[in-house]
C-alpha cells in the first residue's frame, strides 16, 4: 500500500460504501443575508447521492440543477459520511463545492472560477448550513 | 457591473473586477508553515512561495521512514469577498497528483493560523475511503 503520509497507511477491514443516507434532506444557509447559495438539497437515488443548490439572485432564488456528489469520510478507514465534493459548470463560471460536516452543520467551501472575459477574479466563500429537520 | 452572466448575486459584486482583490494580503500566506500538532501523522509542513508570476505549494508528509515530499503544485489564488477575523485576505487552492492518490487542498489564514482543508481521493484498489480533513499550521522560520 502506498501512502504520502502515515495517516493513510491503514488496514482496511471493510469494503462497504460510505454511509451517507442520513445527510439527505434540505439544508438552509445560516446567514439570511447571503448573496450566494441559500439552500442545498441532498438526495439519494440507487445508491448515488446528488446535490441541488439554490442561490440568491436579484429577483429570487436561482435553481442550479442537480449534480452528483462524491461522498467523503473523515479518514481512510471510516465508512461514515463526513463531507462531500461536487462541481457545477455554467460555461461562464465553474463552481467547486467542498463540504465538511461539523457538529451537524455543513461547512461549505465554494470556489468560483470565471471563464468569461468579464475580468472578474476567482473567489471563495465559506458558509454554514443547517438541516431543516421539521421538529419543534 | 452590468451585462455579465451570473448564477448568484455575488457574481455581480463590483469588487470582483478590482485588481487589488486578487492579491489582497497574499504576503500573509507565503512562507513555511508547520503543523501545530507536533505528533501529526499527516502533513508536517507546507511551503507557499511566489514563483515567477504565480505561486507554488509544497507539502511534506510524515512517512514511515521520514519526511515524504509531495510533488510541488501550482497555487491558484482565490479572492475573498468577506472579512474573516477582521481581515480580508486571499486563499490558495492547490491540487496534488501522486498517482495512487490525488489531494485537493484549500489554504487560508485565519487569525494568524494557516488552515488547510484536504480532500484525498485514492485511485488504487486499496479499499481506503476518500476523505476530507482539516489541519492547522503556524508560521515557522524558513530554515531552522
Amino acid at each position: 500500500m502506498q501512502a504520502a503520509q502515515l495517516f493513510d497507511l491503514v488496514e482496511v477491514n471493510s469494503t462497504d460504501p460510505i454511509e451517507f443516507s442520513h445527510w439527505a434532506g434540505k439544508w438552509i444557509n445560516s446567514n439570511p443575508e447571503t448573496t450566494g447559495i441559500a439552500r442545498l438539497e441532498i438526495s439519494e437515488a440507487h445508491g448515488e447521492f446528488f446535490l441541488e443548490a439554490h442561490a440568491i439572485g436579484p429577483d429570487g432564488l436561482i435553481p442550479w440543477g442537480r449534480t452528483p456528489i462524491k461522498t467523503l469520510a473523515a479518514n481512510p478507514t471510516s465508512r461514515k459520511g463526513a463531507g462531500f465534493t461536487c462541481s457545477y459548470d455554467f460555461g461562464f463560471v465553474s463552481v467547486r463545492l467542498q463540504a465538511m460536516i461539523v457538529k451537524g452543520l455543513i461547512v461549505l467551501g465554494q470556489f468560483h472560477t470565471f471563464k468569461d472575459d468579464s475580468g472578474r477574479a476567482s473567489f471563495f466563500v465559506r458558509e454554514y448550513f443547517a438541516i431543516e429537520h421539521g421538529r419543534y | 457591473m452590468t451585462n455579465v452572466a451570473f448564477k448568484q448575486r455575488s457574481h455581480l459584486e463590483p469588487a470582483l473586477t478590482d485588481p487589488a482583490i486578487r492579491i489582497l494580503n497574499i504576503e500573509g500566506l507565503l512562507g513555511r508553515w508547520r503543523n501545530t500538532n507536533a505528533r501529526t501523522n499527516g502533513i508536517s509542513e507546507i511551503h507557499i512561495a511566489r514563483e515567477n508570476a504565480g505561486f507554488t505549494v509544497r507539502i511534506v508528509g510524515v512517512g514511515p521512514d521520514g519526511p515524504v515530499d509531495w510533488p510541488v503544485a501550482e497555487g491558484v489564488v482565490l479572492a475573498n469577498l468577506e472579512e474573516e477575523a477582521g481581515q480580508k485576505a486571499v486563499a490558495i487552492a492547490a491540487n496534488f497528483d501522486l498517482g495512487f492518490m490525488t489531494a485537493e487542498t484549500h489554504l487560508r489564514v485565519n487569525k494568524g493560523v494557516l488552515v488547510i482543508v484536504l480532500v484525498v481521493t485514492f485511485r488504487d484498489d486499496s479499499g481506503r475511503s476518500d476523505y476530507i480533513n482539516r489541519e492547522f499550521y503556524y508560521k515557522a522560520a524558513e530554515v531552522e
